[in-house]
Parts: C-alpha cells; sequence; structure tokens
C-alpha cells in the first residue's frame, strides 16, 4: 500500500513539477514560431529524460549512490570536476532565471516590476528550505503544480484539429528559417535533459530510502511521471501555436507568453499564467538549490540530506546558502530571465555529454547495480543518447549564435 | 580487507567513514613512502580540499590551502590518516578515528556554531 502511494504521489509529483522556466520558454517559442512542428522534440525529449531518470534511481535504490558520488568513486576528481564546474554554473544560472520566473509571476499579479520581487523570492526560497525536509517540498509544490494542468485544459478548450497535432509528432523539416528550427528543438532537449534533474532524482531516491525491492516504483514514476510531464510542456506548445502563432505574436518576454492564455480564459487568463510560472519556477527553484549542496556535498564526502536538522549539516546548509546568495547577486545585477533561460539551455546541451557518458559505466557496473546491470538494449540505447548528446553539444553553439 | 588491493580502484576517491560510520569526507589522495632499495610503501590516506584540488591543479591547491589559512581551519590539514588505522574497505574506507575529534570537523564545526544559532536549524 506505502509502495502504490510513493507510486502515485511520485507520479503527481512529476507532473505538477514538470515544466519550469525552461519547459515554459521553449515550448512556447516553438508553437508561435511553428505551430505544431516540434512537438516530436518534446517527446523526444521526454524519452531521454524518462530513461536517465530511471538509471539515476535505479543505481540510487541498488546501489546507495547518487551519481556524483558514484562519479566520483569510478572516474575520480580529474574526471568529475569538468561536470562539477558545469553544473554549479548551470545550477546559479538556472536558479537566477527561475528566480526571475517567479518575480515576473508576481509582477503579472501586482503590476510591480520583477526586480523589487528578487530578494523577497530568494528569502522565501531559504526559508522554505530551512524549515522543510524533502518530502515537504517535492510533494507539496509537486501538488501545487498541478495548476500547470491549466496549459493541458487551455489546449483542450481551444479544440486543435487532431491530425495536425499527430503531424506535429513526426520529425519534419521547417518550410522556414531551418536554423531558429533546429535551435529550438535542441534548446527543446536542454530545457528537459537538466542535469540537476538527474542528480536531485537520485538524491531524493536516496533520501526516500528506496530499496531494491521498489524498483519497479521507480521505472513507472520515470517512465509515467515524465510521460505524463510533458503533456503539460505540449500544452504549452499547443496553446502558443493557436493562439499566438497566427496572431504573427513572437514570444521575446514571459509576460508575452501570458497572453496565450487570454481565449482559454479570458478574465483569468494572466492571473492563472502567473500561478502556473510562479509555482512551476518555484518548484525548480527549491529543487535546484537543494542539488547544489546535494551536489557538493555528495563529491566532497560531507553528510548530507535535506530531512536532517540543518545543523547537523552545517556545510551541506552553507553550501546550499552560498548557491543562492550568489544567483541573488547575479538577479540584482539586472538580467532578462527569458535571454538567461535560453543561455542555460545551450550551456546544458553543451555539458550533457559529460554528464550521460558515466552512465554507460555506472550502468554496467555490478558493484552498484548487483544483478541490475542494464542489458543489451538498454546499453543500444544510452550509447545511441551518448552519442545523441555529443552532437547536440557539437552543433548547439553554432546553432545558438545563428538561430538563437 | 581485499587480499588484492586496488589504490585507484578501491581507495582512492572512495568516501571515508569514522569508526561509528559517520562520513568523514573522501580518501583525497595516498601517501606512498619511496624507500632507497625498497618497495614503496603505502602509508596513509588524506582528507582535505586542499589535497583534492591539488590533485586538480597545483595551483588551485595552494588557493585553497590559502583560503583554509585565512579562515583560521589550517592547522593539521589535511588529515592524514595512517593506513594501519584503516579498519576495512567494502564501499566505504571505515578508519579508527572518531570525526569530531579531527581536523576534518574543523570547518562543520565552525559553520554549525553560526547555522546553529539561527532559529529552527535543530
Amino acid at each position: 500500500m506505502s509502495a502504490i502511494l510513493d507510486l502515485v504521489l511520485g507520479v503527481v509529483t512529476s507532473i505538477g513539477g514538470f515544466v519550469e522556466v525552461g519547459s515554459i520558454s521553449t515550448s512556447a517559442q516553438a508553437g508561435s514560431e511553428f505551430g505544431f512542428q516540434l512537438l516530436w522534440a518534446i517527446a523526444a525529449a521526454t524519452l531521454m529524460l524518462a530513461m536517465f531518470v530511471e538509471m539515476s534511481g535505479r543505481l540510487a535504490a541498488v546501489g546507495k549512490q547518487t551519481i556524483a558520488a558514484a562519479v566520483r568513486e569510478r572516474f575520480g576528481i580529474h574526471y568529475q570536476v569538468i561536470p562539477l564546474v558545469a553544473e554549479l554554473l548551470i545550477d546559479v544560472l538556472l536558479l537566477t532565471a527561475e528566480i526571475g520566473g517567479v518575480a515576473i509571476a508576481v509582477k503579472l499579479l501586482t503590476g510591480i516590476g520583477f526586480q523589487w520581487w528578487i530578494v523577497p523570492v530568494g528569502l522565501s526560497i531559504w526559508l522554505i528550505l530551512w524549515f522543510s525536509g524533502f518530502a515537504a517540498v517535492e510533494h507539496g509544490i509537486g501538488l501545487l503544480g498541478l495548476v500547470t494542468l491549466a496549459f493541458v485544459a487551455s489546449a483542450w478548450k481551444l479544440g486543435p484539429d487532431a491530425s495536425d497535432v499527430g503531424k506535429g509528432f513526426i520529425p519534419t523539416m521547417a518550410d522556414h528559417d531551418m536554423l531558429r528550427y533546429a535551435f529550438l528543438a535542441v534548446s527543446i532537449v536542454g530545457a528537459t535533459v537538466s542535469p540537476y534533474l538527474l542528480n536531485f532524482y537520485s538524491s531524493g531516491t536516496v533520501e526516500e530510502k528506496m530499496t531494491e525491492d521498489q524498483l519497479w516504483v521507480n521505472r513507472t514514476t520515470a517512465y509515467l511521471g515524465t510521460g505524463f510531464g510533458s503533456i503539460v510542456a505540449m500544452g504549452v506548445l499547443v496553446t502558443s501555436a493557436m493562439v499566438l502563432q497566427p496572431r504573427s505574436i513572437i514570444v521575446d518576454s514571459y509576460e508575452q507568453a501570458a497572453l496565450m492564455f487570454i481565449p482559454a480564459f479570458g478574465r483569468w487568463a494572466v492571473g492563472l499564467f502567473a500561478a502556473c510560472l510562479g509555482i512551476g519556477c518555484l518548484g525548480a527553484a527549491l529543487e535546484i538549490t537543494l542539488n547544489s549542496g546535494y551536489l557538493l556535498g555528495q563529491v566532497l564526502g560531507w553528510q548530507w540530506g535535506a530531512n536532517k536538522p540543518r545543523r547537523e549539516e552545517a556545510r551541506f546548509t552553507a553550501a546550499f546558502t552560498f548557491i543562492l546568495l550568489m544567483a541573488l547577486a547575479i538577479g540584482l545585477i539586472g538580467f532578462d530571465p527569458l535571454k538567461l533561460t535560453m543561455i542555460c539551455v545551450a550551456l546544458t546541451v553543451v555539458a550533457m555529454p559529460f554528464v550521460v557518458l558515466p552512465f554507460l559505466v555506472l550502468m554496467n557496473d555490478k558493484r552498484y547495480l548487483k544483478q541490475h546491470t542494464s542489458g543489451p538494449i538498454g546499453n543500444g540505447l544510452l550509447a545511441a543518447l551518448t552519442i545523441t548528446a555529443a552532437l547536440l553539444a557539437i552543433v548547439v553553439v553554432p546553432l545558438e549564435i545563428l538561430g538563437g | 580487507m581485499a587480499a588484492r588491493l586496488g589504490l585507484i580502484h578501491d581507495v582512492l576517491d572512495k568516501e571515508v567513514v569514522d569508526r561509528h560510520g559517520r562520513e568523514m569526507g573522501r580518501a583525497d589522495s595516498i601517501v606512498i613512502a619511496l624507500r632507497p632499495k625498497r618497495q614503496p610503501q603505502v602509508t596513509a590516506i588524506e582528507i582535505g580540499p586542499a589535497v583534492l584540488a591539488y590533485r586538480v591543479q597545483p595551483i588551485f591547491g595552494r588557493l585553497m590551502s590559502a583560503l583554509e589559512h585565512a579562515l583560521g581551519i589550517d592547522e593539521g590539514r589535511p588529515l592524514r590518516i595512517p593506513f594501519g588505522d584503516v579498519l576495512g574497505i567494502s564501499t566505504h574506507v571505515k578508519v579508527d578515528r572518531a570525526y569530531g575529534e579531527t581536523v576534518a570537523a574543523a570547518l562543520e564545526q565552525r559553520l554549525r556554531a553560526w547555522v546553529g544559532s539561527l532559529p529552527g536549524s535543530s
């Protein structure tokens, strides 16, 4: 019964926690510029994410190791320093962007400039983490995040033609601006397969003390949770395609993206969009902040965990507080949240090969996985994903310059 | 302890726990004594961010040492544990020490005083 409850909670919170600043911005831009044509990119990125999430959880449940800890042990510090520095840099920048997303949501509700909300939002994040354990953060914000199903409701109300939507799942060449199309396709992958998600998930699996017997819960949560979660991102794309594209509105700010809710929700549109953006970004900001503490604690061998009193893990607490302060400092200097998001997404793609390559080795190491190592099909898929990640990393910077 | 031990594979970078199972850090370095006309001898493991940073690039190691000095936690660091005090090697390296009594805990104890002074920390 407890396993079923864990499964339901895991799937529900995955749905509620799927969209954040990266997925909203890339999906909204994709829809407003290319209609339904990039739905396949969301589906492909979701499949990639689900596979990596499942592997991260399996490693944690069987080997009692998180990704970061296992990479330090198996590959040593000379390799790990690359993904570690990259991930910390991305964490800080993405955290700034997520804080910006929450601040814009509050601005949409109050009319007061988003810069004024940066510090209060940062303080709220710190207070939530100070007083809450892992389950409260993960499940509480995930349940609140179900408000993002408004994107699915909006797409449903707009009544898109099913065959047109279906065609979007078949990769095709764009009929205009091919570089921009390719850039958005790669960006959707970068926004979906964030490194912080993988280490956060494996850390959560260790925190929640998942065992080998519950691997089916891990597998189902990974595939069903991310699968259903991606429907929300698809809802953003479909709504944007049906509302913004016919009016030739290009999404170059979150305020503009809020317009997509008007046909479906009328006078509630801005408030509802603000709730979706604010809660989605707040959830991601909490996860990124915690993950930065997890990452440093696991690499350096400290005691870590959100479920223990903060005093007992002073270095872990100090680490996530420091990362949050750095993000706030960048936020206070001044930035465009949408542009920063797109930079983070590109950086994520550049770092991706260094993050995914260790999976090929770790998932075949019986010291960690015992009899649960990957089979030939899993290894084949993983090799294909690693090659794909390397190719995307090569093309993303030229695409960012030419099509971003 | 394993009859055949791979120092890099089985010890270096592995988590080190004290005799009570509490995390102390990772085996950031291994000390090997080179003796004339005799076999090299593994003498100790070291724990500390400065030796870890030194492994990445010596200049980072010097910077980390300077930072530890500035924070006033450099005395006795890095922590050097003789190999004879290793109690066992499995998923982690267990050593015959109590974490709180070693210099590895210096930063944790310093931060704990600050963190512990805030409401809701315990």
